[in-house]
This record gives structure tokens, C-alpha cells and sequence, in this order.
């Protein structure tokens, strides 16, 4: 495998990336121990994988996968602990309406928090050979979230938050220590934005996007000759254009991202009546053969 | 909670009677098409017969195509309705849509050079570096705006309508309750003491505030930031603006709490939009919002009958795959089902359940919109 140890997963809201990320989290676990980290409070990727973490310590899905809430607040949390060593004065202040102003003025400083822990963590998956999926925020809070360290090279042009600041810049560019994985549907807006996510993420931050993921691609059923065939079946013949037409977009896109030097993977589109771990299973096993050991 | 003698009568309304609204608010999760179904219903109220102006935050190229907007229009545009069948001309027909977009940096920058009370206070607040560095600093700022531009909307007499389309929100109420906060750091009497020298004050601090001091002041150390005085210098450059803020900030509050006034969530059927939707609810009730309807956005439409397939003249290996076909596409229809009684067993008795169908397609054109804007129904 020659993916690098952090896989930041983001995508345009609906297109299934937290699921997205449940599946790769899942398939790798197959091949090497994993985290899943949860930056969405709501934890649909834990869920999808059938844990419910509710703070910073990780959750046993299966042997080799395990899954822990990461949030900028518990951040937060743990570095106030750090500098006020009394506990009970540490959480009267951080219910204080006070403090709530101060981090209110200072958004960045809870996800420049965040983004040092992934880090961290980070250099503990090299020592252990784990890998790290996350399943980051939609695209633009997953853009502003890392680019947090520049804005505090901005506010700190000396100093050790400088230096902090700098080895996060350093971390985020190092292809071995952290990707990007982007998720999109073959809908034109999801796939414009995926292209600018993934041109912001490398020219602005140096971030690396491993794959595109190319999420619900329904196979081509029908050819040409079928569709005029059915042209008389009036609604049918639409079901069957809309099936085929999804499929075209997904190619249409596939040589987009390439020009770009991404490679795109297809997932099927999964027609159940429900996402459950069976389907997990599917996606899986095609990112497996296509992402973890293409 | 709201009096039971509501439902009985909604349980009759189907839709949102948009001629009854001065304001439209849409809400909901990032990705669910809130710009679309915000601009849809603007149009939907133009062909009825409105005057409408509709706000959106972060429309998608194409939707700005579509409302003949510029990139960086933050002052109405009137959006041509050629080709829209609209209602018959009357007196009460008032048909005409604007449109604009709003620059929530631009807007606060122009708000602070009108109300400041010196040019050195302006030039403070601009040229503070937190407010510069940041984006996002100063968490409210563009909500707060929004609030702001609507007021100056509303006041327009000859505007029946306004439709608010707002950032993507993880929770529902931080964009109406954004102003609050925002007012609330202007005006926080502790922040002013937290950057005070050390001594000074010391009697009117609680020992939160001393706690939160000894952590900005540690954090101040070993960063040489100092964060404290900045925070202090930018709270200190509103003296004076704070009660114009303070007024026009309640003024909106009133707003969204006028009978007129609708709340919109909007989501998609997909499972976990369905899931935040629901705490959307919850968290506005909460605040003593009241949602007037949710359109659940790109459901599929009504799927072909499967008899149809039965005595259709084509080769028997295409109807085969017909089958499967539509097949597939009913069993996504039973996920979008399970989605949406999911939604109707948590919606608030006096608000209405919608459906907005699958183009199929994005929307490109104002005739597009106005498709939407007529097929969203109750479900």
C-alpha cells in the first residue's frame, strides 16, 4: 500500500461522503489496524459502521478497526485542561458566556487545535503501521478548516504558534503523513466542485488528493438500439435515459479529473432500500481493488 | 409548545400560501439545493402575482446565470421573467423579481463606515488583524449582515416578499441567533476587563473570568500574540455603534417572529439530511421559532406502472431489463418512503410537509425555476 497515513475525506454535501469514508475505513481494516475519526457531530460514518463514540476515545468496531469523535471543541477542552491544571476552575470557565466570546472571536484557534491532534496522530499510525480515515467536513469548511494554519502564520509571524503553525503547513503537504480523498456524484455540480476543491487544496495548501470517488454510477444497462426501441414506453423510457445518462456523466468526468493528474474511481449505485453493512461490504471491496491495492 | 387548536385547520393546508408572507427563510444542511428551492419559491411567488426580492448567500454559477446575477451584485437586480406565464394583470398584481447576493465582508465593511462614530474607529476595526486573518473570525458576522440587509429590504413599501436564502448551517439556530452573539461580544462588558492590566477591575471579575484571563494570558505568553489587546481594541472600536446595532438587531429578531414571517427547512431524503432536518426542528422550537413547512428537495418522481411493461410490444429480453430497471429505481423510491414518514412522524402539527421532484437536471434557466417552484407540493 503507498497511501498516506492520514486519508482526509471531503466531498460537496449528498454525496455520500461520509459513507464513503465508513467503506474505506472498512476495506483498509482488512489489510492493516485503522481509525475512523468522526469530525461530524452527528457521527454518520461511525453510524453507518454501527458505533456511536461520544467523545476522544476510541470505540472498538472489530478487531483491527476502531472509531473515535473528534470534535474542536474537546480540543479545545483538552488544552485548557493543559494550561489551568485545576479541573473544576477549567470547566466553570469553559461554560463561562465569557470564554464563549473569546473562542467566538477566535474560531480558529478550536480547529488550529484540531489540526495539530491529527498530527499527532499521524506520527503515532507511522509507528504503529494504523492508517487514519477521516471523515472531514463538506468541501469549503474542509478547505477553510486547513487552511486555519496560514491564517495563524498571519496573526503570528514569529514565535512558537508560528512554529506550530509551520509543522501543520509541513504535515498537510507531506504525501506519505496526508491525502485528500474527494467524493462526488456524477451530478455537474458536484463534480465542478470536486475539481475546485482539489485545485484549491494544491495550489493554496500543497495538499496532495489521492482519488477522486465517483459515488452511485448505476451500470449502463441499455444501448442505443434498446433506447429507441422503448421510445414508445413514455415513462419507462425515461427511467432507463435517466439510468444510462448517470452513467455517461460519470465517464464524461472521469478524463476531467485526469487532466488534472487525479485518477477517478466508479462506486456502484447501490439500489436497496436501505445503505447497511452489506452494502459497507460492496463499496469496500471495489475501493480495495481500486484504491487500497490498485 | 403550540396550542393543539392549530392542527386541526393545517391539517387541510397542503402548501405554503405565499401571497400571505412578507418573508421567507430558508434553512437546512449544507448540499440540499436551499439556494434553488429559495430562488424557486421567489419566482413561484412573482408568477402569483408578488413583488419579490430574493437574497441568496452562495448561489452556484449557474443559479446566478439564471438570475441574471454578476458575481459581485450585493445591490438588487431586477430578474427578467420573459417566458414565465405569470397571473392575470390586475390591481393586485405587482409581479417583479430582484435579486442579489450577499458579500457579507463587503456589507459589514460598509455598515462599519456608516455608523462609525470617528474615521479612527472605522480604520480600527477594518485594519484588526484577527478580523483580517480569519476567515469566519468573528463567528456571526455574516448572519449578522444578512439580518442587517433584510431590514433594509423589508422597509421598502413596495415589496411584498422578501425570500432569505442562508449559509449552510450544521445547527439551525446559528444563523438566527448569530446577531445575539455578535452583540453580545460587542457589548461584553468582561472582555473590555479580561485585556485590563493585571489588579485593575480585579473586584468586579468573577473567577471565571480571572480563569479565562490566566488562560488567554498564558496562551498570550508562549505565543507573544497578544491576542488579549486585539480582541479588546477591536470590542472597544464599536463604543457608540453599539445601540444602532443593538436596535436594528431586535428589529430582526421581531421579524422572524412575525406572523408573516415563514420558516423553511429544506433537506433532501437521504437519511442523514432527514436526521438533521429533524434536530433543525427541535433546536428552533427551542428558541420559540415556529417552522411553517419542510420541502424535502430532488425527490423522485412517481415511478411508471410496472402493468405497462406487461403488454408493450418490445423484445423480451429489453422488458426484462425494464424490469430491473424499475426495480432498482422502487427499491431507492422505499428508502426515500421510509425517509420521509420518518419526517412526518417529527414535524411540528401547524407546519406543512412539501416535496420538491428531480429535475433531472441542474437548473439553468428562470424558466426552470419557475418548473420547481410549481411543482413543489404537500406530500
Amino acid at each position: 500500500m503507498t497511501l498516506p497515513r492520514v486519508l482526509f475525506v471531503t466531498g460537496k454535501g449528498g454525496t455520500g461522503k461520509s459513507t464513503v469514508a465508513a467503506a474505506i475505513a472498512l476495506a483498509l481494516s482488512y489489510r492493516s489496524p485503522t481509525t475512523l475519526a468522526d469530525l461530524d457531530r452527528r457521527m454518520s460514518a461511525a453510524a453507518a459502521l454501527g458505533a456511536t463514540p461520544t467523545d476522544s476515545t476510541s470505540v472498538k468496531v472489530t478487531e483491527s478497526l476502531d472509531v473515535i469523535a473528534l470534535t474542536p471543541r474537546a480540543e479545545l477542552e483538552a488544552f485548557i485542561d493543559r494550561i489551568v491544571p485545576i479541573r473544576a476552575i477549567s470547566r466553570r470557565m469553559l461554560r463561562s458566556r465569557t470564554f464563549g466570546y473569546v473562542t467566538a472571536a477566535l474560531p480558529g484557534l478550536e480547529a488550529f487545535l484540531l489540526l495539530e491532534r491529527l498530527r499527532i496522530m499521524a506520527g503515532d499510525a507511522a509507528l504503529e503501521d494504523r492508517y487514519l480515515v477521516i471523515d472531514a467536513p463538506a468541501t469549503g469548511s474542509a478547505v477553510e478548516l486547513l487552511s486555519v494554519s496560514s491564517g495563524v502564520k498571519g496573526i503570528a509571524p514569529a514565535g512558537t504558534l508560528n512554529r506550530l503553525a509551520d509543522s501543520i503547513e509541513g504535515f498537510l503537504k507531506d504525501a506519505t503523513r496526508f491525502g485528500a480523498v474527494i467524493t462526488t456524484t456524477p451530478e455537474d455540480l458536484a463534480v465542478r466542485e470536486a475539481l475546485e476543491t482539489a485545485a484549491t487544496l494544491r495550489d493554496r495548501l500543497g495538499v496532495v488528493t489521492v482519488a477522486t470517488i465517483m459515488n452511485c454510477v448505476p451500470d449502463l444497462m441499455f444501448d442505443t438500439s434498446e433506447l429507441a426501441a422503448m421510445s414508445p414506453l413514455g415513462d419507462h423510457a425515461r427511467l432507463a435515459v435517466r439510468r444510462n445518462c448517470a452513467h455517461e456523466k460519470a465517464a464524461l468526468a472521469t478524463p476531467r479529473f485526469a487532466a488534472d493528474g487525479i485518477s477517478t474511481i466508479n462506486l456502484p449505485m447501490m439500489f436497496t432500500p436501505a445503505i447497511g453493512r452489506v452494502e459497507l461490504e460492496k463499496l469496500g471491496r471495489v475501493l480495495d481493488a481500486k484504491l487500497i491495492c490498485p | 409548545m403550540k396550542p393543539k387548536a392549530r392542527s386541526k385547520e393545517s391539517a387541510h393546508r397542503k402548501s405554503i400560501d405565499l401571497h400571505a408572507q412578507s418573508l421567507v427563510i430558508c434553512l437546512g444542511p449544507g448540499g440540499v439545493g436551499k439556494t434553488t428551492i429559495s430562488a424557486a419559491l421567489a419566482v413561484r411567488a412573482a408568477t402569483l402575482g408578488c413583488a419579490v426580492d430574493v437574497m441568496t448567500v452562495d448561489p452556484a454559477p449557474r443559479l446566478l446565470d439564471a438570475l441574471g446575477l454578476e458575481a459581485d451584485s450585493s445591490e438588487p437586480v431586477e430578474v427578467q421573467l420573459e417566458g414565465i406565464r405569470l397571473a392575470r394583470r390586475n390591481e393586485s398584481n405587482r409581479a417583479r423579481l430582484r435579486a442579489l447576493r450577499l458579500d457579507p465582508k463587503r456589507t459589514f465593511d460598509s455598515i462599519v463606515a456608516r455608523y462609525a462614530l470617528s474615521d479612527a474607529a472605522r480604520d480600527t476595526i477594518l485594519a484588526n488583524r484577527i478580523y483580517r486573518n480569519l476567515s469566519g473570525a468573528l463567528a456571526g458576522v455574516a448572519d449578522y449582515m444578512a439580518m442587517e440587509k433584510l431590514l433594509e429590504l423589508a422597509a421598502n413599501p413596495d415589496t411584498d416578499l422578501i425570500v432569505l436564502d442562508t449559509p449552510p448551517a450544521t445547527e439551525a439556530i446559528d444563523f438566527l441567533d448569530a446577531p445575539r452573539r455578535l452583540l453580545e461580544l460587542l457589548n461584553s462588558r468582561a472582555i473590555s476587563l479580561l485585556g485590563a492590566p493585571a489588579g485593575l477591575f480585579k473586584s468586579q471579575l468573577r473567577i471565571v473570568d480571572i480563569a479565562a484571563r490566566t488562560v488567554l494570558a498564558a496562551f498570550d505568553r508562549v505565543t507573544g500574540l497578544n491576542l488579549l489587546s486585539d480582541v479588546q481594541s477591536f470590542v472597544r472600536s464599536f463604543d457608540g455603534m453599539y445601540e444602532g446595532f443593538s436596535t436594528r438587531a431586535a428589529g430582526a429578531q421581531d421579524k422572524l417572529r412575525a406572523s408573516d414571517t415563514a420558516i423553511v427547512i429544506v433537506t433532501t431524503a437521504e437519511s442523514s439530511r432527514i436526521a438533521q432536518a429533524r434536530e433543525f426542528v427541535g433546536a428552533l422550537a427551542g428558541a420559540d421559532l415556529r417552522v411553517s413547512a419542510m420541502v424535502v428537495n430532488r425527490v423522485l418522481t412517481e415511478l411508471p406502472d410496472a402493468k405497462e411493461l406487461a403488454s408493450a410490444h418490445i423484445p423480451p429480453s429489453l422488458k426484462k431489463k425494464l424490469k430491473r430497471n424499475l426495480a432498482d429505481y422502487a427499491a431507492l423510491k422505499t428508502r426515500e418512503e421510509v425517509s420521509l414518514n420518518a419526517l412526518r412522524e417529527s414535524i411540528p402539527a401547524d407546519a406543512v410537509l412539501m416535496v420538491a421532484p428531480d429535475l433531472g437536471r441542474e437548473p439553468r434557466t428562470i424558466a426552470d425555476l419557475a418548473e420547481i417552484g410549481r411543482s413543489i407540493r404537500g406530500a
